[in-house]
């Protein structure tokens, strides 16, 4: 099949379906977003990306105010404290304590090369992280909700080192929390307990939270569709707007409501579990995608696209939000995902 | 002394997490033998290894209501006992599962499983991609 022909089977399959799920657009530029948010909004479809498992809730309070956030270029030089909570960046983002944090700092402890900024870590197991950190707060997995309550003085046990890391905090000036999908995940979500915490140190000192987003623009998608809708994911334009669990991908999915799914820049299938996946048999998927993956493995149509930064140009959003300009120095052969998704919406009636 | 029964085998809990290996691995190899390699394993304490009656390296299957999967097994003292860790994968993702009525958010970072030694293979890749039509 030519990809001419694989656009007009995808135009076919979704102007065919009665209900449209479009899912992913983590690694896809802004402007691609933008055109996704528009076929979906033609189509009556749900739209959602990864951040409906992961970071959703916690976005959702940076871009309301509800929690201080801050960019990267403040926190080199300027906090005194870094805490690392749920996550290993010299495996999630191997250039960030490079370029960001820890070693991007340019004053150094005069008795040896360690910048000065504390470093701290929260983590179920020992990692390449935490043998940096002083101190390090171990916790059992799940145990986060524990630890807050016992910060905040409402569990019914103290959790131990909840009031050492209290101190530490409060003694600081600007400390700089760093979310990962570990917290997420132990939190479920809920990142209420969390929000109380930071608000309570932010009565003494400066705190920032910035979450350890893993795919390359998912604060971007979080970002467009907030703009756009007042919600960062979830999203239903099938009366209006309508926002809801039940829009999520994963309720979606589990429940066999759509009929055709458009996925772009990402992989379901080898992220989320497969007895969930499972449940899309017989349901029409289309991929837009520059590898061969699960996801493309089970497609029915599968459309092979430009790389956004290398070979296309753009922009995206970074972990704090702040705009990135992709220049896309190769050429390669195949359109890009924003070419594709605008053939899509002129083919969609 | 309660001895260990191998055979009615252990409680785990599976903490997943990203790891960098397995990404390169996939980024340099696709999904084959390298991705696999870096994929179907299980670190867990000495003590479970040693209630399982198996030696480092030893191949475990790993059994929940989600799924199975068999995947080599790695002694790491820093682990508890109990508490195993692997890197997030197709394998762990056999044996996520999805409940709303007990979290909102997919189980994928802390998944309950029996573990039991045994005498097959690494699980195949190819057994744990969905596709269309049901063999």
């Amino acid at each position: 099949m030519s990809a001419e022909e694989a656009v007009e089977e995808a135009a076919r399959l979704l102007s065919r379906a009665k209900n449209c799920l479009i899912f992913g657009f983590d690694s896809s530029t802004l402007e691609t977003q933008a055109i996704a948010i528009e076929l979906a909004r033609k189509l009556g479809a749900v739209i959602d990306d990864a951040s409906s498992f992961s970071w959703g809730t916690l976005l959702e309070s940076l871009l309301r105010g509800v929690l201080p956030t801050c960019s990267l270029s403040e926190v080199k030089d300027n906090a005194d404290l870094l805490i690392y909570w749920g996550s290993n960046p010299p495996h999630t983002h191997p250039r960030h304590l490079s370029k960001f944090t820890y070693y991007a700092y340019t004053d150094y402890n005069p008795a040896g090369w360690f910048p000065k900024v504390k470093l701290s870590c929260f983590e179920v197991r020992d990692t390449e992280l935490s043998v940096m950190c002083q101190p390090v707060f171990k916790i059992k997995p799940g145990g986060d909700r524990h630890f807050i309550r016992a910060v905040l003085g409402e569990a019914p046990s103290g959790a131990k080192d909840s009031q050492s890391f209290l101190k530490m905090v409060i003694e600081s000036h600007f400390c700089v929390i760093f979310c990962g999908a570990g917290l997420s995940y132990s939190l479920d979500g809920e990142f209420g307990p969390f929000s109380d915490m930071v608000r309570r140190f932010s009565q003494a000192i400066r705190v920032a939270v910035i979450p350890m987003v893993a795919q390359a623009n998912l604060r971007g998608f979080s970002q467009s569709l907030y703009a756009q809708t007042q919600h960062v994911n979830q999203v239903s334009f099938g009366a209006g707007i309508s926002h809801g669990n039940e829009f999520s991908f994963v309720e979606q999915v589990r429940k066999g409501l759509a009929d055709c799914v458009l996925v772009v820049g990402s992989d379901p299938f080898s992220t989320l579990p497969q007895s969930l996946m499972g449940n899309l048999r017989g349901t029409s998927i289309i991929c837009l995608d520059r590898f061969s993956t699960p996801t493309t493995t089970a497609a029915d149509v599968v459309i092979a696209t430009a790389l956004p930064g290398l070979e296309c140009g753009g922009s995206m959003a970074r972990m704090d939000g702040d705009r990135v300009i992709l220049v896309g120095p190769k050429k390669g052969d195949y359109p890009t995902e924003e070419e594709i998704l605008n053939q899509l919406l002129q083919r969609i009636e | 002394m309660i001895m260990p029964e191998p055979e009615k085998g252990v409680p785990l809990v599976i903490v997943t997490y990203q790891d960098i290996y397995q990404w390169i691995a996939r980024q340099r190899d696709g999904w084959g033998d390298s991705y696999q390699a870096q994929s179907a394993t299980i670190r867990l304490s000495p003590a479970d290894l040693k209630n399982l009656g198996l030696k480092d390296g030893d191949l475990v299957e790993l059994d929940n209501e989600a799924g199975a999967v068999v995947v080599k097994t790695k002694s790491d003292p820093a682990c508890e006992e109990g508490t195993a860790i692997m890197p997030a994968s197709l394998y762990s993702n056999r044996l996520a599962s999805c409940d709303p009525s007990r979290s909102r958010l997919p189980n994928l970072k802390r998944i309950e499983v029996i573990a039991r030694p045994t005498g097959k293979g690494v699980t195949p890749l190819s057994d744990l991609l969905v596709r269309k039509t049901v063999a």
